[in-house]
């Protein structure tokens, strides 16, 4: 995973900014401790001064009580030729050098205002006759200066020797000026080491701080800008994985959570417009069909109209047919051969005859005359016409009505036209046996209510191919003379006529259901 | 003498014949009208028992003529003759006053005994 880095990037201002307090109270904190260090270096430097000159007075006290010159010089001389002593000098009361680690010196007499005299003798003020240090630089070192009363005492002015008064308080001075190179060489490498330190220190704290930055805050940043332009493009399947408990894993949870909504609220939305999509489609595919319906509906009803048309010219001639046949027919010997013509020709007419009577219901179902009536007393009279016949002697009748079927608005005669040609098709559907079943119900589709008749049996069946054909007029598999094929389609009429519509359920071998409904009447409709 | 005379009325002249041939032999004197004006013309020259007539004609329809009939000669018995298609005026005819109706195409003995049958109601 790539992640930017820059000084602009948030880690980049973190580390700036600690980095530069680091650096600033690091260098403060060093720089204290390096002078507390230097400071009590010095303190130990000037202990030792005093010490050291201490041990000067000391070790020429005796020459001095005895007054042994030559002693006092030698011993002088002796202490300050060792290593990192420069000189050592002894003053007497007037500033007159008496004795010196540096022979010229000697006789020389200083200056009131010379160190040596002001480290006590300031203007004004009685002099302190303490000893006292400074330090002062030389060229490439520093020198620690000490400078130290010799006090008068008993056995001063009571030796023999010479003259020193009782009442003389301080008698001269004791100088020395040590050299401070070697303590400067160690502060020196103190500091190198401790610069050191301070580098390797901030060094360490920078990696240590650059590696928790990088891991806690600007990996998890990165994670989530990606996962956010990842989003922004369209993926929301995207998940950041950032999985520690602080800040930023609570941030990332949230992240995640968002965009599960997101897609959430993505995949609604898409869903909808495809549902959308699906039932526009539904509808206009039922639109279509419906207007295909209405086509055809609408072909098949002017085909009946002029059939009807037709079929009442044919009347009158069919009329002269028959009539003048019969009169024909009388006029030859019964069983003749002649008579037997005749009677093709009055079988012919009469077959023409209950052909136009079919063709003549397509004009009867314009011409409804509606009333309120029970379907199931319908179903009954048309089933009182058919029970008697000899037809239906092998047939089984199963009837199932639904006592508390709603009204609908229909003409009776009509209704029992298309019953009676239901069960007829039923009964001609099998070869003398077999079961018909007919069944009244109220169904509800597409929030409508509507009564449905169902005239099941077992009979032949029909073949895929022929049920489209069904309501056409003249379509019928029925031998000639026996079906006219108008039955279904004057049926289909009557039933459009009410409002209605007919439908077919078929498994070849096995049977047929035809459906019928009709729109229930209500009064009242909210 | 005849068994009555019957005055049928039709447009079509098949129909007009075919009523004639079927009642003539059976002794009925049979006249003929084209339309329902001529009709009524025949029906105020001379007498008749029975009047046979088309439903469904120009100018003057079966109906029509029915009620001219029922309402100037009460006692001319009309059977209306008709298509298929107007059985269900038919059925109104007969309440109007027509003694029966006979659909078309009608076998020659359907016709001769439904004037039969006129005949006898007439007698009581
Ligand atoms: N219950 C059924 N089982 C099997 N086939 C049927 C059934 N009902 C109708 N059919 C088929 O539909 C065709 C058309 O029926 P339709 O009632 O329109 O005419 P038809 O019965 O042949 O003649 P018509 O009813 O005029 O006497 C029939 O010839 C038959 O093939
Ligand atoms: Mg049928």
């Amino acid at each position: 995973m790539l992640v930017k880095k820059s000084l602009h990037s948030l880690t980049g201002k973190l580390i700036i900014t600690i980095g530069t307090l680091m650096i600033a109270g690091s260098l403060i904190f060093w720089y204290f401790l390096f002078r507390y260090q230097e400071n009590a270096l010095i303190e130990g430097s000037v202990k030792y001064g005093y010490s050291f000159v201490e041990y000067v007075r000391k070790s020429t006290r005796y020459g001095m009580l005895a007054y042994q010159k030559l002693i006092i010089q030698q011993t002088i001389e002796a202490i300050g030729s060792e290593e990192g002593v420069l000189n050592i000098r002894i003053f007497n009361r007037q500033g007159r050098i008496t004795y010196s680690s540096n022979k010229k010196d000697i006789g020389t007499i200083l200056d009131k205002t010379s160190p040596v005299c002001t480290g006590c003798h300031t203007e004004d003020e009685h002099p302190k006759d303490t000893k006292t240090w400074s330090i002062k630089k030389e060229k490439d070192y520093r020198v620690l200066n000490i400078v130290q009363p010799i006090y008068n005492e008993p056995a001063c002015y009571t030796s023999t020797c010479h003259f020193h008064p009782k009442d003389q308080k301080v008698l001269g001075l004791v100088e020395a000026n040590l050299s401070l190179a070697l303590l400067d060489k160690s502060i020196k490498q103190q500091g190198i080491a401790m610069i050191i330190y301070v580098l390797v220190f901030l060094f360490v704290i920078s990696v240590v701080l650059c590696t928790i930055l990088w891991k806690f805050v600007s990996t998890p940043v990165s994670l989530l800008a990606q996962g956010m332009e990842r989003v922004a493009a369209g993926d929301l399947d995207y998940q950041v994985t950032i999985n520690t408990r602080d800040e930023m894993g609570d941030l990332a949870k949230a992240f995640n959570a968002m965009t599960l909504d997101l897609k959430k609220a993505k995949d609604e939305l898409v869903e909808w417009g495809h549902t959308l999509e699906k039932k526009v489609m539904e509808k206009t595919e039922a639109m279509q069909k419906a207007q295909a319906q209405l086509i055809h509906s609408e072909k098949l009803a002017s085909l009946g109209r002029m059939a009807a048309g037709v079929a009442h010219e044919i009347n009158s001639p069919l009329t002269g047919i028959v009539t003048f046949g019969h009169l024909l027919r009388k006029k030859f010997p019964e069983g003749s051969e002649d008579r037997e013509d005749i009677d093709v020709i009055i079988d012919q007419a009469n077959r023409c005859s209950n052909i136009i009577k079919g063709l003549l219901g397509f004009a009867r179902a314009s011409a409804a005359e509606k009333t309120l009536i029970n379907v199931n007393d319908a179903l009954s009279s048309s089933l009182n016409i058919v029970r008697n016949k000899a037809d239906f002697f092998n047939i089984k009748l199963i009837i199932n009505f639904d006592e508390s079927l709603p009204p609908v608005k229909a003409d009776p005669s009509q209704l029992q036209q298309v019953f009676l040609n239901m069960i007829m098709n039923a009964a001609d559907a099998f070869d003398g046996k077999g079961t018909i079943t007919i069944t009244s119900r109220t169904i509800e589709d597409e929030g409508k209510e509507f009564v449905e008749i169902e005239f099941s049996d077992t009979g032949s069946g029909i073949r895929e191919e022929d049920i489209e054909k069904l309501f056409e007029p003249f379509f019928t598999t029925k031998p000639v003379g026996k079906g006219t094929g108008l039955g279904l389609a004057v049926s289909h009429g009557i039933i459009k006529e009410h409002g209605g519509s007919i439908f077919v359920k078929s498994k070849l071998g096995e049977g047929s259901s035809f459906f019928i409904r009709l729109p229930v009447y209500r009064e009242y409709k909210s | 003498m005849t068994k009555g005379k019957v005055l049928v009325i039709d447009d079509e002249d098949i129909v007009r014949t075919s009523c004639s041939r079927a009642l003539t032999p059976e002794g009925y004197e049979v006249k003929m009208a084209r339309n329902g004006f001529d009709g009524l013309r025949m029906i105020e020259e001379e007498e008749f028992d029975l009047v046979l007539t088309d439903l469904k004609m120009p100018d003057m329809d079966g109906i029509e003529v029915l009620g001219k009939i029922k309402e100037e000669w009460p006692g001319i018995e009309v059977i209306i003759i008709t298509g298929y298609q107007t059985v269900d005026t038919a059925v109104k005819a007969i309440k109007l006053g027509a003694f029966d109706y006979i659909e078309k195409p009608f076998t020659p003995d359907a016709l001769v005994s439904a004037v039969r049958n006129a005949f006898e109601q007439k007698k009581r």
